[in-house]
């Protein structure tokens, strides 16, 4: 063995601590005349001793301990032992391995961008009020268009307040989350994202209806709302992610695609049974905008009474199936 | 609004059939209505004719089976030696939808431990009618009147009412509602629940009518006997018969009855009733009532002009489940302050309130369907929606939604609901369609 060696204290194959052992013979145990201090109530106060032989070799002994010292593969009781490079022995509750400088370490692992960090879009200099502004001025809007009576200054105030406050809520909690895993709390970014993803929750609704009433589509919109939500939910939760782990983005792709896929699977697992609740409500789109967003030309009444011979069937095909 | 007599175990509370009329004025300028004499200075020929007539009328109990009592009363009355009494079809329904978990037993006056097994033999679903029979001969039975009284003869109405015992009530006779879209006699007098399917007889003792409903106030509506003398004599030819027999009973003539309706609306020239710019279906028929209001809300920047028609009648078929109706409704949305976009949402908001529609629950019908289009109407493109349910026990039949609003203005339009239940599929569709092509725009 070296000169010089290393006793390092594992936890679950981490290195926990680290000493460096130049001088022999060196003692390890919990009392405080030791060179080396193990803060576990199994191992006695002087537990451990390792020397130098004269042939230049070096000796771990155990001094009398009370629960023993223990080789780890295999496990053997022993008394003494030869360090090796890469020996471990246990004590206690405490794994202890030894290194030489000679130890060989793993080759150094190549990043997946050799190229400089670019600044991420959400990280940019106010970043976080613009988007914030963008979207409460949105909810603003909606509301004041939505609302045909009197001027209600408190829905509007709550459009303003409503936003900023949540807004604040989720980016302080992925913030926090962000401080534990990477040590920096990415309040802006994370606020930016948060923004972004309040946002598309009002557009992307009021777009999809917008389209769908403009040209007449079908029911299979619910299918596009389906798949937009979650793309939305999928870009938004990675972007969190991103400043929240250290995994590939490619790997963060799969499993969030997974997941969002499960969930979409799931939110739908009534209507994939064909389960449906009774209701005697009537239920379509109720959507109507100015004459202007009709994009698509009328059809003849006869067309419209010839289209709706099929809702017999579908109903009569109701009236068989559940009685 | 009207109060059928149909007293249930669990609305035994003495104040049903007392509910007036909402918003109807108390009846203080008509004082025609004989008031009740305190029974000592009755006039001989009412006790008479109650000493003679009362073992004549029994109490209808419908019993569950699994609690062994009864969950419902009623009245009915004997017409035939052979054990035929009538009643209302409501008060013995749960026979005919679940004969499984119902049977009925007839307790005559004086002899409350004698209870007498019954069956259902017919239904005349659409008068509310039905005739039940025991297998013991009966002795003392009604005649029923050969024909119509004149208005104001002095009537007698008997019954159970809240199971107080077979009563007899004083009143007069009132003719035919007018433009009823089902034939129905105005009585002036107190009928109350539990007096469902008791007679009501001139002072010889002839049955004019078959107590119904109440709309509370001594206004009091009868079965024509007509329908009931019709009835009878139908189930007098009716050997045996099953309960599912009676279910598609039922459904013939739900279906015998739309098709008259139908034909009676086609053959009708539809008016229009000018609404804003627009003409919109007016008064269809005469059994069709018809209101309109645009409530005046200063501090509102528009303003929602509704006028609306309703046959106001429905069909009984079960506690939970009405048909027969025809009513529609349109609503004229303009203002002048709000800008197009904001008028479209309000356009939405009123496109999106729905009438009241049609009692039912899930075992009778399924879910609406609907379609919804762009479709051109006069020249005018309109939103228009078309729901179609269909009725689980009676095939053939449906209720159909219309739902229509005009697009060709950005601050005002008309927006229109038509509700039909209990129509077989073409029905409704063709007079759904005539319905649509009267709407117009006037300018």
């Amino acid at each position: 063995m070296d000169e010089v060696i290393f006793l390092e204290v594992l936890e679950a194959d981490e290195v926990h601590a680290r000493h460096r052992l130049d001088r022999f013979p060196a003692t390890v145990g919990r009392g405080y005349s030791n060179d080396v201090i193990l803060d576990d109530p199994k191992v006695s106060a002087s537990h451990l001793l390792i020397e130098r032989t004269e042939d230049g070799r070096l000796m771990l002994r155990d001094t009398g301990s009370t629960n023993g010292t223990f080789r780890v593969e295999p496990w053997a009781r022993l008394a003494e032992l030869e360090l090796t490079d890469d020996a471990r022995v246990a004590v206690g509750d405490t794994v202890l391995r030894f290194r030489g400088r000679s130890h060989v370490v793993e080759d150094t692992r190549v990043t997946a961008i050799p190229v400089a960090p670019q600044v991420r879009p959400f990280e940019r200099p106010f970043a976080f009020p613009v988007v914030l502004a963008v979207t409460v001025l949105t909810y603003l809007l909606r509301e004041y268009l939505t609302n045909y009576q009197k001027t209600d200054w408190g829905s509007l105030a709550l459009a303003v307040v409503a936003p900023v406050f949540v807004c604040f809520v989720w980016s302080g909690l992925w913030s926090v989350a962000s401080k534990v895993a990477r040590r920096v709390f990415h309040f802006g970014a994370h606020g930016a994202i948060g923004s972004l993803g309040l946002l598309g929750l009002l557009v992307i609704p009021l777009l999809i209806g917008v389209i769908t009433y403009s040209l007449g589509l079908g029911a299979w919109v619910r299918w596009l709302y389906l798949a937009t939500y979650l793309g939305w939910m999928g870009f938004i939760l990675f972007w969190h992610l991103r400043y929240v782990t250290r995994t590939e983005p490619q790997r963060l792709i799969t499993v969030l695609g997974l997941v969002l896929v499960c969930f979409g699977a799931l939110t739908q697992a009534d209507s994939l049974l064909g389960e449906e609740d009774f209701s005697s409500t009537i239920d379509f789109d109720r959507t109507l905008l100015p004459p202007a967003f009709q994009w698509v030309p009328s059809k003849p009444v006869d067309t419209f009474f010839e289209d709706t011979q099929k809702l017999q069937e579908d109903v009569d095909k109701l009236a068989k199936e559940k009685s | 609004m009207l109060t059928l007599l149909l007293l249930a175990a669990l609305a035994q509370a003495p104040v049903p059939a007392a509910d007036a009329l909402p918003g109807d004025p108390p009846d203080a300028g008509t004082p025609a209505v004989v008031p009740p004499l305190p029974v000592a200075t009755l006039p001989p020929a009412t006790h008479e004719l109650f000493e003679r007539l009362k073992g004549r009328v029994a109490q209808v109990r419908i019993i569950e089976r699994r609690s062994g009592t009864r969950s419902s009363i009623g009245s009915a009355f004997f017409v035939s030696t052979e054990g035929h009494a009538l009643t209302n079809y409501h008060v013995i329904s749960d026979i005919v939808h679940h004969p499984e978990d119902y049977t009925a037993e007839l307790v005559r006056e004086g002899k409350e431990s004698e209870s007498i097994p019954v069956r259902v033999v017919d239904v005349d679903v659409v008068h509310d009618l039905a005739v039940i029979q025991q297998d013991a001969p009966v002795t003392d039975w009604f005649e029923l009147a050969p024909k119509e009284p004149p208005q104001g003869t002095r009537l007698y109405a008997m019954g159970n009412p809240h199971d107080l015992g077979t009563t007899i009530v004083e009143g007069t006779y009132n003719g035919l509602v007018q433009d009823a879209l089902y034939d129905k006699v105005h009585f002036s007098g107190a009928i109350n629940p539990g007096m469902s399917g008791g007679p009501t007889v001139t002072s010889d003792g002839r049955v004019v009518g078959v107590n119904v409903s109440t709309m509370g106030n001594q206004l009091g509506f009868l079965v024509p006997v007509v329908h009931a003398r019709e009835l009878v004599e139908r189930a007098r030819e009716v050997k045996e018969s099953s309960p599912s027999a009676l279910l598609a009973v039922v459904g013939s003539q739900l279906l015998d009855n739309q098709q008259r309706i139908t034909e009676r609306l086609l053959a009708a020239p539809l008016p229009t009733q000018k609404l804003g710019d627009y003409h919109v279906p007016g008064r269809w028929s005469p059994f069709l009532k018809c209101w309109g209001d645009t409530p005046h809300e200063p501090e509102n920047p528009y303003t929602i002009t509704s006028y609306q028609c309703s046959s106001e009648e429905d069909i009984y078929l079960s506690g939970a489940h009405r048909t027969g109706v025809v009513a529609y409704d349109h609503a004229y949305v303009s203002s002048d302050q709000l800008g197009s976009l904001r008028f479209a949402s309000l356009y939405e908001a009123t496109f999106s309130n729905d009438p009241g529609g049609v009692d039912a629950t899930k075992e009778d019908v399924t879910n609406f369907r609907c379609r919804v289009e762009f479709v051109k109407v006069g020249g005018i493109p309109t939103r228009t929606a078309l729901c179609l349910r269909a009725y689980k026990k009676f095939p053939g039949l449906y209720d159909l939604a219309l739902r229509a609003a005009t697009l060709n203005a950005s601050t005002s339009g008309v927006q229109t609901s038509l509700t039909l239940a209990g129509f077989s599929a073409d029905n409704a569709r063709a007079i759904a369609r005539r319905y649509l092509e009267a709407l117009a725009w006037t300018k």
